[in-house]
């Protein structure tokens, strides 16, 4: 069966023995020592799935530009593509690292092994499971057509299980803490992990037709106004509260200082929790959506700046006086800028749904940029930073095979990143401003097509972009491999309390 | 906007879900002196590869300091 | 037991570590008395359902976050610690304990051996009350924001949408959903209000409570009908948004308030963190039993070491000592005292260790009295609130009346304002302003003046200090600091032909005097100090300046006398046997012996030396010759020069009251005008007509004092007394403000409105122009209070202003007092 690894180096300090993980070592024989299997099946499928959620979205990008690069093929075609693409990168790529680091962070934050971690590796693979069905049926043409709740109904049942048995084992390692204080970042998780699960049940409620088929349990304007309230939703707890909860743990730890302020993080929290509920409309300006409905959303989309900004400003203020490990460090440099561009997103955001602005912005490649801001460089590089601090503690190193390769990296990525939002910008505004042109006698200057026309050297520019974040991407994932490979998965063990006479 | 009809109710609830939740974490203690919580994520297992910040030796100094410090028990 | 004097003098070691014997390791077992420990333990159950104590502990030397880790390490290595958790915010631990392995002492001396010090938190209940008082509020205050967040959510589509957008059935959710969501904020965040109306309202009378009380129930009530049956006759308005966030507001501007108070509690309370006081009884057996003082029982016979406070009074049984009762009788040196005499408890034991037999047991409750005290200090009301309570009622009966005739009036001309007009004049007023402006003011001030040294025990004693013109001082212990100095010294011919410069017969007689703690010999040793210091700088400097080597005799250190035999005698001296076998005497003229050397300024504070030329009896004074005479003065505090020099610019009358000789009280004056004019440069002459002076009242009796502050008050003025304490306790109760030095017995401190714990005199303008600044912006709050309910109440009369307006009118009014108070403390 499991064989425990017998080269057991005995740990600085004279603490107990940190021993070489066998197979499942932490979790059929896991006495002492922290369960980290999961955490580093899952680190890695992060990075495996984020190569392939961006090398399908350099793909769609590049059909964009070229639709003739649809090849006629059915399962090659945009339309079935895009969907893909957004399912890769938010939940493959992003939701295997949230569940990896939210499991990291939670076992590390509480001195106490994951509940269950059995029921961890089940969520493992079940959501590997969730991924490769995505990965066939999208491309299928099996959809529901809502933005980001594509996956059909069978899916959806599925994830439901895994979500629950996520949350079973996040709570329950909560439950058993052996430090009374719960750390901020398990708050971000934790609301991160109710909230989707309350979305995704209502969002996803359906009658099935067939196997694959099925009708949204609403319909219309009020389908839209729930799908919204699902998508920001999705948003603001899937790729803000999950990651800020990322955030918290990871700039502290490596840049070894203690967040800027504490009790600023815990008002951060709750302010956010007080008002993301109720953004959501925000996406249907000018649309059948009732007037006040829309206005409700920009109100409270422009109060949610001030505690998005506050946690922006506590994370990035925690290298106060340590601004000069920037300069050497490209893993803070991540971390840092990620959270410059989760400023910016934060104030673009609010600023777009301000209606006179939305007039402009709404249905332009502006969305496209503003979305891509925050994954990229919001979501994106936070989720890097935190896994090149992750992964080679996970096999027994301090750091990654090669430094150089982040700190180039970093550069390509943020190169691409610049180069994708400000064609998306042009674009968009671009685009706005064809699109209401009118002349003198009420026709439109514009045909749509010259628009599309006109847009096409930003396409050119923005594939660039991409194609080089996913160069950076693929720097990344042989820099994983070649510290796997030089790395040891080791089980560590729990700091236990000393008492002299227990 | 009958989706209201769903959503407004659904808040509601909510609302009462997150007072529970505060109230529970309020008389926790889980708001009570909590400066020191921001630095215990950076001292509680220095000892163990985990951190290993820096080199070496200065994870034997910390883990020298701090080697005995441990956890704190926390009484249900 | 108590060896002959000679011997027990002999082994007096140096005087310099003669104090803090109650704090060596066997005194720290008093902490163990359960009658001690019920101040910072209590007892609860561990898992295995053992008995553990929960104990509190003030701890201090924390420098760092790492510290609190290791004190934690500390304890934890003991055996039965089960969990030991250190909040370096307050500087407290809290450590749980097995009593069947080990103890509070151990406790202690663990954080000590960790390099920090530990002890028992005597405010931990308090503290524990001022806590869950924490919590409860700020979960009320969540619990309104929060609700009153989601209710404004579902009140907005209301304000924006155009007429006729809102379909009246989802107006009619959004008003459910802003129902349910007020439920919480009406029977949960609210209820302190209505709780204190009821109370109120029992007691027959209209507390401030009521009519926001009233307010809130009408809008809810009306609200709710407008909801359950709008077209029925509560009309189809709803304010759940405006209640809540009323309710919110007002519960912000109240937990501001409490934090302020909670926090000058703390400030006050960190002063008061010491270890218990211990006595040594000396059991049937002969062997000595440290224990709490609390335990004494008349009758008892107590060891009084040397540098240790009379536990109680008695009556000497055996010992010669001199006693320090500065604190009592205003003398400024020791009282000698043989078998027989009366130890006055909190007089200092300074001559050597004798046994007392307790005759009255009084001290035992100081410590808990002073706390109580303070407590008291902090919840009593002020004058200024008083005034604000005699006053509300009436005011808000006019309130009640308005709101109904308003309502009344309204009903006739438009009667769907009606009822809102009520609510908003009811809501609208801010009488909590009037009751607020007052207290959380002088609680700031007691706070931010704490934070610098100066510790109120009342509140009210800052309103005369802003007022007051006439100023007494007590003279020894106040004015001056509770050391002496050398001021000059006198060598005879054959002192001269001995030692050769007055440097070398400074050290040789300093070198006898070290054996001592008389405040006499303890000034001439810190004087042979100084300037042992002195040379060595210059010689430091002149070595750095010059090229050539100096001459090495000015660096030989002087060879000290090695003393035999050293005995004390009482209110005469010491006298030694030096390595020659001669032996010498330092103390009084007449007892050393011979004419003295310097003309004797009719001051008592000179020390003479000189050899004894036969072996003699100790009394007789036969064959003595003075060859060195020192003559010592009182220290002024610092500050004393400044602060009397700037009262009298500031135009109040100065005067010092002392039991002590007219002569010295002259040369302290004299000592203070020197001190100006130094300080001003101004020339005597100039000074001399400028200057009022500072009135002098000598060798005063304690009923002489107390006629002199009557008299003034009789004038009209108010008078601010400074002193040490119990030898003026009734002067002190008799002035409109007193204020103690800080570094007397904690007894002499409790008598006193202020206590100045920086020793600073200085202090006293400062706490005085606190006190001004308090009083301004208390006046400021008033005329705040009293012009925005004179400007609010018509217009919600007038329908001007709707229950939303109203209510943050009446938060922000709250918020502007509390925010204005709160800079008292600056």
């Amino acid at each position: 069966m499991a064989q425990v690894g017998t080269a057991a180096a005995a740990a600085p300090g004279g603490g107990p023995a940190v021993r070489a993980a066998g197979p499942l070592s932490d979790i059929l024989d896991g006495q002492g020592v922290y369960s980290d299997t999961v955490v580093r099946y899952f680190a890695l499928a992060a990075v495996v799935w984020g190569v392939v959620g961006m090398l399908v979205g350099v793909i769609i990008a590049a059909q964009l530009t070229w639709p003739q690069l649809n090849f006629g093929i059915p399962f090659l075609s945009y339309g079935r593509l895009r969907p893909l693409h957004t399912n890769a990168v938010i939940f493959a790529f992003g939701g295997c690292a949230l569940m990896a680091t939210s499991f990291h962070v939670v076992q590390r934050t509480c001195q106490t092994r994951l509940f269950a971690p059995g029921l961890a590796m089940f969520t493992f693979v079940g959501w590997q499971l969730v991924i490769v069905a995505a990965a066939i049926t999208l491309p299928l043409g099996m959809t529901q057509g809502k933005e980001y709740a594509e996956l059909e109904w069978p899916i959806d049942l599925l994830i439901t299980v895994v979500w629950v048995s996520y949350a079973i084992v996040f709570f329950g390692t909560i439950g058993r803490r052996k430090v009374r204080h719960i750390y901020v970042a398990n708050w971000f998780f934790g609301a991160f992990i109710i909230a989707v699960a309350l979305l995704h049940v209502v969002n996803s409620a359906a009658t099935p037709a067939s196997l694959w088929k099925s009708y949204s349990a609403y319909a219309g304007v009020q389908d839209a106004m729930i799908q919204w309230w699902y998508g920001h939703n999705a948003v603001g707890f899937f790729l803000t509260a999950g990651f800020l909860g990322m955030m918290y743990y990871y700039i502290p730890k490596q840049a070894e200082r203690p967040v800027y302020s504490y009790r600023l993080s815990i008002v951060h929290f709750w302010s956010l929790i007080f008002i993301y509920m109720w953004a959501g409309p925000h996406h249907l300006h000018y649309t059948a959506l009732p007037d006040w409905a829309q206005s409700i959303g920009m109100v409270f989309s422009l109060v949610l700046l001030a505690p998005s900004w506050g946690g922006m400003i506590n994370g990035i203020m925690t290298l106060s006086g340590a601004w000069h490990k920037l300069r050497d460090d490209p893993i803070l440099k991540f971390l840092i800028v990620s959270l410059s561009f989760y400023g910016m997103s934060t104030f673009e955001g609010p600023m777009m749904s301000i209606k006179t602005v939305n007039a402009l912005s709404h249905y332009t490649d502006w969305t496209i940029g503003h979305v891509h801001s925050g994954a990229l460089g919001w979501v994106g590089f936070i989720t890097m930073g935190s896994l090149y601090y992750l992964i080679p503690r996970m096999y027994g190193r301090t750091q990654m095979y090669s430094m150089k390769a982040i700190e180039t990296h970093f550069w390509i990525a943020t190169i691409g990143v610049v180069l994708y939002i400000a064609a998306m910008w042009i674009a968009g505004v671009m685009q706005g401003l064809m699109w209401r042109a009118v002349n003198p006698d009420g026709t439109l200057v514009y045909t749509f097509v010259e628009s599309v026309k006109a847009t096409f050297p930003y396409y050119v520019v923005r594939l660039a972009g991409g194609l080089l974040y996913f160069s950076g991407m693929l720097i990344m994932a042989w820099n994983v491999v070649m510290t796997v490979r030089a790395g040891k998965a080791v089980d560590a063990p729990i700091p236990a309390v000393k008492l002299a006479h227990a | 906007m009958e989706s209201l009809y769903l959503l407004i109710p659904l808040s509601a609830l909510l609302v009462l879900v997150i007072l529970g939740v505060f109230g529970w974490a309020v008389h926790q203690g889980q708001f009570e002196d909590v400066d020191a919580e921001g630095e215990r994520i950076l001292t509680a297992d220095s000892h163990l590869l985990d951190t290993g910040q820096g080199p070496p030796e200065r994870a034997q100094q910390e883990s020298d300091i701090r080697s005995s410090e441990g956890a704190v028990k926390w009484h249900k | 037991m108590l060896a002959n004097e000679a011997s027990e003098v002999a082994w007096v070691t140096p005087a310099a570590s003669a104090v803090q014997a109650a704090t060596a390791a066997p005194g720290l077992k008093v902490v163990d008395d359960p009658i001690e420990q019920s101040a910072f333990t209590r007892w609860v159950s561990g898992p295995a359902g053992q008995k553990l104590g929960e104990s509190s502990f003030q701890l201090s030397g924390l420098v760092c976050a790492a510290c609190g880790g290791i004190i934690e390490a500390a304890l934890y290595r003991l055996p039965g610690v089960s969990s030991a958790q250190v909040h370096i915010s307050s500087d407290r631990a809290t450590v749980r304990w097995d009593p069947a392995q080990t103890q509070v002492s151990a406790l202690i001396e663990a954080v000590r051996r960790a390099g920090y010090q530990a002890v028992p938190d005597a405010a931990a209940p308090a503290r524990a009350m001022r806590k869950a008082e924490h919590r409860q509020a700020l979960w009320r205050l969540f619990v309104a924001g929060l609700c009153g967040m989601q209710v404004m959510m579902m009140a907005t589509p209301s304000y924006v949408a155009g007429p006729g957008d809102l379909a009246p059935d989802l107006r009619q959710l959004l008003n459910w959903g802003g129902w349910v969501l007020s439920l919480p904020v009406m029977v949960f965040s609210a209820g302190p209000f209505f709780k204190g109306a009821w109370r109120s309202l029992r007691l027959r009378r209209i507390g401030m409570d009521v009519p926001v009380s009233l307010g809130l129930l009408i809008t809810f009530v009306a609200s709710t009908g407008a909801t359950f049956d709008p077209a029925g006759i509560w009309g189809h308005e709803v304010y759940f948004d405006s209640l809540t966030m009323f309710v919110t507001f007002l519960l912000g501007s109240r937990y501001l308030e409490m934090r302020a108070r909670h926090d000058a509690a703390q400030e006050l309370e960190a002063s008061l963190a010491r270890l218990p006081e211990v006595a040594w009884r000396v059991n049937a057996d002969g062997s000595l039993e440290a224990l709490s003082v609390q335990r004494l029982r008349v009758g008892d016979l107590v060891r009084v070491p040397l540098g240790q406070a009379f536990p109680a009074d008695g009556c000497i049984e055996q010992g010669q000592t001199r006693a320090d009762e500065s604190l009592l009788s205003g003398e400024s040196l020791p009282v000698p005292k043989q078998p027989g005499d009366l130890g006055i408890a909190g007089s200092v034991n300074l001559g050597a260790p004798v046994l007392l037999r307790v005759q009255q047991v009084g001290a035992d409750t100081r410590f808990e009295a002073i706390v109580s005290m303070m407590r008291s200090a902090m919840s009593q009301r002020p004058a200024a609130a008083r005034l604000a309570d005699r006053w509300a009622p009436p005011f808000l009966w006019a309130v009640l009346l308005l709101a109904a005739g308003g309502a009344a009036v309204w009903s006739v001309i438009d009667p769907s304002k009606a009822l809102w007009v009520a609510v908003a004049v009811l809501i609208v007023t801010c009488p909590c302003a009037l009751s607020l402006a007052a207290p959380a003011t002088l609680v700031a001030t007691a706070r931010g003046l704490a934070r610098r040294g100066v510790v109120l025990q009342r509140l009210d004693a800052l309103e005369p200090l802003a007022h007051a013109q006439q100023f007494f001082f007590d003279k020894t212990g106040t004015l001056t600091a509770d050391r002496m100095q050398m001021r000059a010294l006198h060598l005879s011919a054959a002192g001269r032909s001995l030692w050769g410069d007055e440097q070398s017969a400074l050290q040789a007689a300093a070198s006898l005097a070290a054996w001592s703690t008389h405040p006499l010999s303890q000034a001439l040793v810190q004087a042979a100090k100084e300037r042992v210091q002195a040379a060595k700088e210059r010689v430091q400097a002149a070595k750095d300046a010059a090229a050539e080597p100096p001459h090495p005799a000015a660096e030989a250190a002087p060879e000290l006398p090695v003393w035999q035999q050293v005995q004390e005698h009482s209110a005469q001296g010491l006298s030694a046997i030096d390595a020659q076998g001669r032996e010498w005497r330092l103390g009084r003229a007449a007892w050393v012996g011979g004419a003295a050397v310097a003309e004797d300024s009719g001051q008592d504070a000179q020390l003479h030396f000189g050899p004894q030329s036969a072996p003699s009896a100790p009394s007789a004074s036969s064959g003595g010759e003075i060859w060195a005479s020192f003559e010592l003065e009182e220290v002024l505090r610092p500050g004393a020069a400044q602060t009397l020099h700037q009262l009298l610019a500031e135009g109040a009358a100065v005067s010092v009251l002392t039991g002590d000789t007219l002569q010295r009280a002259q040369a302290l004056t004299t000592a203070l005008q020197d001190a100006n004019q130094a300080a001003s440069q101004t020339t005597s002459a100039e000074a001399a007509q400028s200057q009022p002076t500072i009135a002098v009242l000598a060798t005063a009796t304690p009923d002489q004092k107390l006629q002199a502050v009557k008299a003034a008050q009789a004038n009209g003025q108010r008078v601010v007394m400074v002193g040490d304490g119990i030898n003026d306790a009734p002067v002190l109760a008799q002035a409109d403000v007193s204020l103690a030095m800080g570094q007397g017995a904690l007894v002499s401190r409790s008598q006193a409105d202020a206590v100045i714990s920086s020793n600073r005199l200085d202090d006293l303008l400062r706490a005085r122009a606190s006190a001004r600044k308090a009083m301004r912006i208390v006046r400021q709050n008033f005329i705040w209070a009293g012009s925005y309910n004179a400007v609010c109440i018509p217009l919600a009369l007038v329908g001007w202003l709707p229950p939303w307006a109203a209510g943050l009118g009446m938060a922000l009014s709250s918020l502007v007092v509390i925010g204005n108070a709160l800079r008292a403390a600056r």
